[in-house]
Order: C-alpha cells, then structure tokens, then sequence
C-alpha cells in the first residue's frame, strides 16, 4: 500500500439552512492529480475550503504525513504545505508579482521596519526559472494577462515549499495554449512529488490528466475511481445521479411571431462585438459560451448597467433608448444578476423591502409616502405565489437560502410587470432540490407569457431548459441552435469558434 | 475558545429573548438613564428644572445636525461639511434680516434654502461627478466656511433690529408654573419636530426606503431600476436642509451671526449618530438612536462640568464613551 | 474574549471618571484636601448646607489649554487658596466655540455661585445668561477681553489698545522708523484681536509715515495656521524689515515662519509669553515683546469677584498691566514673575 499523503474522513459541515458537507472523505498520494467533481454545489469548494483553512469543520477528521492536523486558518494551511489556487484569483492589482507573492511575510531586515523588495525579487525569479516562467518579478500584477496571474499564484503557492496543491477550476479562464502550458507545469509539479487536486467541469481535462476521480454530489461522496479504468459519461452518470430536472422544454410556448426584444448590432468595445438576436413571447432563450465570452455584458447591456458604444434595441417592435437602468425597467425589462448578494438584493433589508424596491413608485402618493400595509400584501401574494420560505415578509433578506433569495429577485421583477426577464446564472450556488424549483418556475413564467434570456455555464442546464440556444465565443454570437438539433459538442464547438 | 462558544450560545438565547431592534434601543436609552442616574448622585446641582432645560438646549443645534447627517451616513456616505453649512445659512439669515432688513421669515426661508442648496451641490458632486464623499464635502466645508467669512465681512452678524428673531430659540411657548416659572425654550421644541420629521422621512417615505436600500446595497438598487443618483443628490439636499434649520437655531440662539464658527460640529454630530447605534457602513440607523445619542452627549458634557471635573478629563471620557458605545454595539451585533 | 476587553473598558473608564473628579480636588486647593480620590471630597458642598459657607467662584474663560489661560488660573487658584474659596476654571476648545461658552457659563449658574468671572466670547450672545445672573443676584466680573453689558459692572484687563501701541513703538525704534512691517492677529471678531490690531496699526500709521504695515493676516491663534499666515507675509514681501504676532499662537507663527524661510534679520516682537517666546527672547532671535499680567488678571478677577460677593465696590476697570521685556530686563525683579513658560 503506498503511503498515502492526506486522508479526510468524515468531514461535516453546515451553514444556516444549508448542510453542505455530510461525512465526506477524501485522500491524496503524493505525485498524484486527483480530481474532484461534482456538480455545482455538490461540496467540492466547501470540502477544500476546509483543508485550506478558510473554513473550520463541524465534524471529522484530517490526518496529513500521518499526523491528525486541525487547521485553524489559511496562513496556517500554508505553513504546513497546503495551498489553493482560488477559481477566482486573490491578488492585489497595484502590487508587484514578488509584492503579491510574499504578501504577509515580506522579508525584512535586521530592525524589522524596512521591507527588502531586492530579496523578495530574487526569491521569486529563482521560482520562475524553475518553473520555466518568463515573468519579470517587478511587473505590476494588474499589467499581465489572467494566465499568468495563475502561474503567480502557483508559483506564490510553491513558495511554502508546499505537498498539496489545489487547484479551483483553474483553466475557466484561460485559452487553450495558456490550458497547455498550465498541464506542463501540473506535469512538473507531480514529477517532484507534489500532490495536486483537480476540480473541474471539463471532462476532456480529467481524462487527460489526472490519475484518479472522486464524485461528490449534494454535499456527498459518491466513489472513487481510477481514472483510466473508467468512461467519463460513467463519471457523469455519478456526478448527477438521480434525474433531478424535470424536462422542462417539452412543451413549447414560443409565439413565434410575436418578438418582444430584438437587438441589432450591438458593440462595445471588446466585450460585445456586433451582437443581434430576437427575442419571442413565451420563449426560454439559452445565451450560452464560456465565461467571459461576453455573455454578462450583453445582458448588463441591454439592460442598461453598463453603457455600449452602438447598436439598437427595440421593445415590442419600438425602438428604444436604454442608458440606466430605470429605462430597461420602465421597458418591462428585469434583470437577475449572477451574483445576488452584490447586485441583486440589499442583504440587510426585508423581504418586502427587496421585492417592492423596483416598484416602490406604484406605491407612494403624491407627498412621498409610501403605503407600508399594501406592500407587505403584495410582497405576501409573491412570497405565496413563488413558495418561497420565509418566516414572514419581514425576515431578512441575508437570512434566506440561496434559493429563495433568488426568488426574491425574481419577486422584484414579476411585481414590476417585467415582460422580459434576463436570468444570468439563476441556478448559481443554489442546492440541487432548489434548483429544480427555479427551473419549474422559469417554465411557468415562460408559460404565462414571459419572454427570457437565461445565461447559464451548465450545458445541461441550458440544454434542458431553452427553447433556442444563442451560443457566444470572445464577445461575437458564433452560432444559433434549435434545441432539437443542440448536444453539448455542438455548443462547445461553438463556444471555442474563436477568431483566426 | 471553548469557553468563547459556550459564551456565545448564553447571547444567542439571549437575544431570542429581546428583539435585537428593540435591544438597540433599550441599550442607548439605558445608557442615557445610567448617566442621569450616576450624575443625580455625584452633583445636587445636576437634576434641576434650569438644569435639565441647559441640556436639552445644548442637544439642540448638534441634534439637528445629527438627524440631518443621519440620512447620509445610512447610505455609506459622510458628510464633514454640515458645521460650516449651518454657519453659513446662519449668516444669509444675518445678510438677509439686518443687512438687507427684510422680514425674519425671509431670513429663515434663505437659510434653509442656502442649507439645502449646499446639501444639493455636496450631492451632485458626490452621486453625479463621483467624487468621494469625504473629499467632496471637505471642499464643500472650507468653500463654505471662507463663504461665511467673505460674506459678513469677517465679523459677527448681530440680529439688534429684530428682537423677535431670538425668540425662536430661546424664547418660549411652553410655561408652566406660577408666572410662567418654568419655561421651555422653542429650541427645543424645534428639535423635537425635527426629530418627528426625520422619523416620518426615514422611516415613511420613498426617499427613506431608498435611503437605506443605497446603504445596504447601491449596485443593487441601481439595477432595481432606482435613480440613485438623483435620490442620493436628494439625500444630500435634506442633510442640508438640517444643517439651514440648524444655523438658524444656532443663529437666534446667539443673538448672531458667528462666521468663525461651525467646524468641529460635524464630529460631534456623527459621534451622536455612532452612539445611538448606527453604523458607519451604512444600511442601517434609527431617529430615535440619534436623539439619545445626541443627548448622551450634551447629558455628558454638562454633567461633567456640573460635578466640577477638570476639563481636560472631560475630553478624554466623552472619547471613552464614544469608542465604548460603539464596541458595545458591535458586541450585540455578533 | 472581546467582551471581556469592553468590560475592561468601561471599568477604566469609570476609574478615568473618578481621577477626574481627583484631579478636581487636587488642582484648586491642593493642600485642602488629604484624599484626593475621595469623589465625595470633590463635589462642591452645595450652597444651602448648613456651617461655615462655602464660596464658589466659577471663571468662565475663552480657552483653557493655552499657557496663556493656564496662567490666569494660576493667578485664579493663588486668589482662591488665599480667600479660603473654591473656584473652578473653564473654556471652549477654539474661541470660535460661543455656544459651547454659553453651554458652560450654564453648568456655571446651575451650580447656584457666589459670584462669576466671565471672558465673553461674544457679550451679545451671553447676555440672557447674565440677565439671569443678575436676577439670581450674582455679581459677574469680566476679565481678560471682559464683557460688554451694563451688567457687569467691573472688568479685570490689559489695556490692549495701548499695549499694542507700545509694541509698535518699540518695534519702529528697532527697525529705524522706517520700511515695511506685517502682523498676525489670532481672530478679527474678538476684542483682543481688534484693540491690538488697531494699536499696533494705528500707531505705526499716526507716528510713524515712513512705516508702511502690510496687510493684516489671521491665523485663529493656532501655531500651525499663523506659520503658514507669516510664510505668506514674508514670501509676498521679502524686504519686510519687523514682523508681530498679535499673541502666544500667533508669535509662534511668525517665529516658524522666519527659521523655515531663514530670515535671521527679521526683527521679531511678540506679545504675551510662553516658554518659545522665552526662549528665543533670551537666544536673541526675537526683539522683545510686551507681555499682559496673566497671572494678575486671574488673581484680580478672584478678589475683585469676592469682594462684590462681599458687597464691597469695585472700580469699573481695572487695568492688571503690562510691560515691555526684552533680553536685558527679562531677569527683573518687577518683570519676571509675570512671565509664565
């Protein structure tokens, strides 16, 4: 039996409404790449936020090089040899690549007080050059690309002299020769004995190069398998377990003549070139594309957050002019942002506070004054209407679960009379049995008439839920799929149709 | 850290017990009751009729900069110019009523207009132009101040020709007692309609539910179809607006016009808002806290100097206090 | 752990309370009382107590961490332990602060006085509260820039006017009656401010043609304000041959100015003392300077307040002086005790 460098057994952890790990293990030899998958929300990040000491765990146990180690904190983690290279990177822009490396334990000399950046600059180009890096140490973070913003925060992670290494979805957000150069030095790594875990949604990824595969699904394990031994579609079966959608397209309410929103030729800079599609009554539209193909940016676009340079949007046939916000929303048109907690609701307001704040005019008179009573009716007839839990309308908004945060939002725009709802990532860190209710609900509202954009990173999701699939790759739509005709090859093939 | 948990689950049923809006409320009204409670002891002379008049009188000028600033600080902002804003609606009063002779009523409605009007400019710059508030509001604080300066010549305006003006802070519609004894000076009842006022804005209006929606969340309420920037223009407008019926409490208070006056006013305004227990984050803040807030201030001033501590003592337990209050907060928050 | 750092807090805080009250004891009467920490033996027996009056005279000043005032209540306390009464010593942080005089003068009168002693920061502001001493029948004395009300019927206080004259006398002598001369004055709306203003520019331009004075700057007798006030005088006139500074903070200006900018042939006269101005007298940086009595001023005003609680007379001004000191008489006998470090 070869000595196996790190073993967590029965790791349990809960927050408020959520049990998001229930008595996970996992182990890790060292040179090996073990990869964690699981769908989103299944536990992984949870699972290694607790190995990196970011979050401490209610129960279990973790014994690293044949010792049971309680880690209190990441800088502690870090000491011992554990790192993480976060999915979204954690580095100062204005600081230096050597500043960002050694950030919290900068070198010093004799009296303490001065910081020797000469030494930090030194240290970090001996790193580079083994890892075959050709970074100048002195570069300001914010000046070089993503990629190799990810090679710092490798090369900082190697700083600890560390035995593992994880690494959060690390090529989201890299292009395919920066993937290979990422492979090389994971290559690297395991040559010098060095254990790595892999969490990633991409199969192909996996396939290529890990050593073994552990599945985890709503916050628990599944199995462990050996990652030539075994089909990627069987890890997948794994991975998702138990039909838990209901097909959602299965009847189609799309009026086909009636087109509610159609954009010409939209363009801003480099993140939206030339972008036109239509929009129909009844329709779930699937805006689909890797992250940051642009497809943020033209819902933000259209609906005002973010000003573009040309291009016309027209509402119902009329052409219309959108430069905040409050046009989109007088147009019938809503937006529910990817990330609720910064731009979609006020976390420290009530329920009601958050549903009635795009409609509060409705609900004031002539002096100003708003009529509490008929805004806690309304607020109650949505919280009815979309089950959403909560003690009261009076409860907090930080205090509901991701799910029914959601619904909140969704709330705020249905009391508002938007006909034209943008979801961007509505299932976004929500748990698997209140995702399926959003998705039930984005049916019914798509039954009742509403026309949607639903922007979504999960192929599966996309291709259960749209009617018609809009497919983005570096700010150009680079193809328009029916659902009949649409797999996830097909999008994918899309999705990386870059520019020659 | 053991300990720390099992600590930590006594507060928790705690709370369950009281409601943690009402604790907050409870824990400056204590406070206040303690201070009168501890100065009642330590000085015959602190729980007398004239006495306990002075400090509401005092609690005035700094309550209504507090209410005012209230507003701007629940949505994350800060506003350093209120003082000097005050001082000068004070002094269009003193332009308006004896430079130019035109009746009182002019002269309070040009304060109040000037008030909100430089309330008006700190917000433009700070939502329209994206200035920092802290930067935006300095500027709007020295212009001001060298404003006040410029304009009554650097001299203190006096209201000689127009006794009836200084009956609106010190004169008295309230008396009670053989002969009118006793007798509460309109400052104070003009704090309290203010306080009223603020309460209904705050708490009643569309301007207060956006106020703290800003506060919690700005982006959001920008992408709730809310034109922030018009209502937190507004919301600078209406701190303004306190701080020109401020300057004219102040101003029929002294008889005058001071120029030279109003910085330093803000701190203690935002040491009353902090103190009854709104965070400077924003999001978050009750009238009623502020009220107590202001008068745990002025209670503690004049208590102080009642029972005859050195003065240089008093500077350093209003500090003390200041940084409990908050730290206490803080601790029920957890 | 953190609960038990805010309890701490508090408790240091009440601890802080009651030194206060100590320190109270401890500063007006320092051989009266043996406990000092005794809270009891700092609170003033209240008037109606029955034994042996106890009198209390409160001074109501216009600052309080100056030398300058911490010499006018060394003045008060020597009057006080002498007379066998208590006093207490109070003033706003800045004298742009009227309210916060008026909020003290106050406290002042809700403690029932025997008498009060008053420095008004503006005479219009104070007036209903000295309405109201008056019909509570307490005799209100004024010093240093005194009061202006019929109320108050005698004042204890420098003749400004001709002290500032006496300055620039001295100051015209040393520059040769002729050429350019600047001052900074502490504020334009108080008393002081004016009376030395105007004697100081009077006099140059009555007695001495050949003088021109630069305009007036200000600079809130604040050290930091009146060095960048005098940088701006000397750079905007760089053949000045005298520059004053109307008081302590403002003399500290003017001195700052002249080493920052290296202008050693700058002659200096100043007003009032402190340990700077002390020093660079005796170090012959600066000319010379008239300093008021402060010390006297605070002792006078005591007595003066005592005596019209006793029903005696006082007359309506009394003048506590001032002299010329320079390096050659600084050491004099009748000099030396009025300059307070």
């Amino acid at each position: 039996m070869e000595e196996r460098l790190l073993v967590m057994e029965g790791i349990d952890k809960s927050f408020p409404g959520v049990h998001a790990l229930d008595h996970c293990r996992f182990d890790l030899k060292a040179g090996e790449v073990h990869a964690l998958v699981g769908e989103n929300g299944a536990g992984k990040s949870t699972l290694m936020k607790i190995l990196t000491g970011v979050y401490t765990k209610d129960e279990g146990k973790i014994i690293y090089k044949g010792k049971e180690i309680h880690v209190s904190g990441t800088k502690e983690a870090q000491e011992m040899g554990i790192c993480i290279v976060h999915q979204e990177l954690n580095l100062m822009p204005h600081l230096t690549v050597a500043q960002n490396m050694f950030i919290g334990r900068e070198f010093t000399g004799k009296n303490k007080a001065f910081v020797n950046d000469v030494e930090a600059n030194r240290r970090a180009q001996v790193l580079f050059d083994k890892m075959n890096l050709k970074l100048d140490p002195k570069t300001k973070v914010g000046k070089i690309t993503v990629a190799m913003q990810q090679m710092v925060e490798i090369a900082k992670a190697l700083s600890f002299d560390s035995s593992v290494l994880v690494m959060d979805e690390p090529t989201t957000a890299l292009t395919e020769s920066e993937t290979e150069e990422l492979f090389k030095m994971i290559k690297l790594l395991k040559e010098k004995g060095v254990g790595i875990v892999y969490i990633s949604h991409r199969m192909e990824e996996i396939k290529r190069i890990t050593d073994r595969i552990t599945v985890m699904r709503d916050g628990m394990y599944v199995d462990t398998v050996n990652t030539a031994e075994v089909e990627m579609s069987q890890v997948i079966n794994m991975m998702v377990g138990r039909t838990i959608f209901e097909t959602a397209n299965e009847e189609n309410y799309t009026d086909k003549e009636n087109v509610v929103l159609e954009v010409k030729n939209l363009n801003r800079g480099k993140a939206i070139k030339n972008v036109s599609f239509k929009l129909h009554k009844g329709e779930i539209l699937g805006l689909s594309g890797l992250m940051g193909a642009g497809r943020t940016e033209v819902a933000r676009a259209i609906f005002g957050a973010d000003k573009f340079e040309s291009g016309e949007i027209y509402v119902k046939g009329q052409k219309v002019k959108i430069t905040k916000p409050l046009d989109a929303v007088n147009h019938g048109i809503g937006y529910l942002s990817e990330d609720r907690k910064r731009y979609g609701l006020t976390l420290s307001e009530t329920v009601e506070q958050n549903i009635s704040l795009a409609s509060i005019d409705r609900y004031t008179n002539k002096l100003g004054f708003t009529n509490m009573s008929t805004i806690t009716e309304m607020s109650q007839e949505y919280v009815n209407k979309l089950s959403i839990k909560t003690p009261s309308t009076k409860q907090k908004a930080k205090n509901l679960s991701g799910g029914n945060q959601q619904k909140v939002v969704i709330a705020k725009w249905l009391l508002r009379d938007c006909d034209i709802l943008i979801f961007d990532e509505p299932t976004k860190g929500i748990d698997v049995g209140a995702k399926s209710e959003i998705y039930k609900l984005l049916s019914q509202l798509a039954k009742e008439g509403k026309a949607i954009i639903m922007i979504s990173s999960e192929l599966p999701e996309i291709l259960r839920m749209s009617n018609r699939i809009v497919v983005m790759c570096e700010g150009r739509i680079t193809g328009e799929l029916d659902i009949k005709d649409a797999t996830q090859e097909e999008i994918m093939k899309y999705a990386t149709k870059r520019e020659a | 850290m053991q300990n720390e948990v099992s600590k930590n689950q006594s507060g928790i049923s705690l709370k369950n017990f009281i409601n943690p809006a009402r604790a907050q409320k409870f824990l400056a009204f204590g406070a206040l009751i303690l201070l009168l409670i501890f100065f009642s002891f330590a000085s015959p002379y602190f729980m007398t009729f004239d006495n306990v008049v002075s400090i509401m009188l005092s609690t005035c000028v700094n309550g209504i900069l507090a209410l005012g600033i209230i507003f701007v600080i629940i949505t994350g902002g800060i506003d350093l110019s209120i003082g000097t804003v005050m001082t000068f609606s004070s002094v269009m009063a003193g332009v308006t009523i004896t430079t130019m002779g035109l009746p009182v009523w002019v002269g309070i409605i040009v304060a109040i207009i000037t008030g909100t009007f430089c309330g008006f400019i700190s917000g433009t710059l700070v939502s329209r132009l994206k200035l920092q508030p802290f930067i935006a509001t300095l500027g709007v604080m020295m212009v001001t101040k060298g404003l006040s300066l410029v304009l009554s010549g650097t001299k203190p305006i006096y209201f000689s020709d127009t006794p009836s003006f200084r009956k609106i802070t010190v004169g008295s519609f309230i008396k009670f007692g053989a002969e009118g004894k006793y007798s509460i000076p309109n400052g104070i009842l003009i704090f309290a309609v203010m306080a009223v006022i603020a309460a209904i804005i705050l708490n009643k209006t569309k301007l207060g539910r956006y106020n703290f929606a800003i506060g919690s969340n700005e982006e959001a309420t920008r992408l709730s179809g809310v034109n922030v920037e018009k209502w937190k223009t507004a919301i600078f407008a209406l701190c303004g607006a306190f701080a020109g019926v401020a300057g004219v409490v102040m101003a029929a208070r002294l008889d005058s016009a001071q120029p030279a006056l109003g910085q330093g006013y803000e701190l203690d305004a935002i040491a009353s808002v902090v103190i009854g227990g709104t965070s400077m984050s924003g999001g978050e803040g009750t009238i009623l806290g502020t009220v107590i807030g202001a008068f745990i201030i002025s209670t503690l001033t004049n208590g102080l100097k009642v029972m005859g501590v050195a003065q240089e003592w008093q500077i350093v337990i209003t500090g003390g206090v200041l940084v409990l209050a908050v730290l206490l907060d803080k601790m029920r928050k957890r | 752990m953190k609960k038990s750092l805010v309890l701490g807090l508090a408790l240091s805080l009440v601890m802080g309370l009651s030194t206060g009250c100590g320190q109270k004891a401890a500063a007006p009467a320092p051989e009266s009382s043996k406990e000092p920490a005794k809270t009891e033996a700092a609170a003033p027996a209240p008037a109606e107590t029955t034994g042996p009056e106890k009198i209390y005279i409160p001074l109501v000043s216009k600052g309080f961490q100056h030398q300058y005032w911490q010499a006018v209540k060394l003045g008060a306390e020597k009057a006080a332990s002498e007379l066998g009464i208590e006093i207490s010593f109070e003033g706003p942080e800045t004298e742009a602060m009227v309210d916060k005089q008026l909020d003290m003068l106050q406290a002042a009168l809700a403690k029932k006085p025997q008498a009060l002693c008053l420095a008004a920061l503006d005479s219009k502001a104070a007036t209903p509260y000295l309405e109201k001493a008056e019909a509570a029948g307490i005799p209100v004395i004024g010093f240093d820039s005194g009061v202006d009300s019929p109320i108050v019927k005698t004042t204890c206080a420098t003749d400004n006017y001709a002290a500032a004259s006496e300055v620039a006398r001295h100051l015209a002598e040393l520059i040769g009656k002729e050429g350019k001369v600047g001052l900074i004055v502490h504020d334009q709306t108080s008393k002081t401010g004016i009376d030395r203003r105007d004697g100081f520019v009077e006099t140059m331009q009555k007695e001495f043609p050949n003088i021109e004075v630069v305009p007036v700057q200000y600079g809130e007798g604040d050290h930091a304000k009146s060095t960048e006030a005098a940088k701006a005088i000397l750079t905007a006139n760089p053949d000045i041959k005298g520059m004053f500074g109307a008081n302590e903070g403002s003399m500290a200006g003017v001195m700052n100015a002249a080493k920052e900018l290296n202008k050693t042939d700058l002659v200096m006269v100043g007003f009032d003392s402190g340990k700077l101005l002390l020093d660079a007298i005796k170090a012959g940086t600066v000319a010379g300077a008239v300093s008021q009595d402060p010390v006297g001023m605070g002792y006078a005003a005591v007595q003066a307040a005592y005596k019209a609680y006793k029903g005696e007379t006082n007359p309506e001004f009394i003048d506590t002086g001032f002299k010329w000191y320079d390096k050659t008489n600084m050491d004099a006998e009748d000099i030396k005790p009025i300059l307070y470090e």
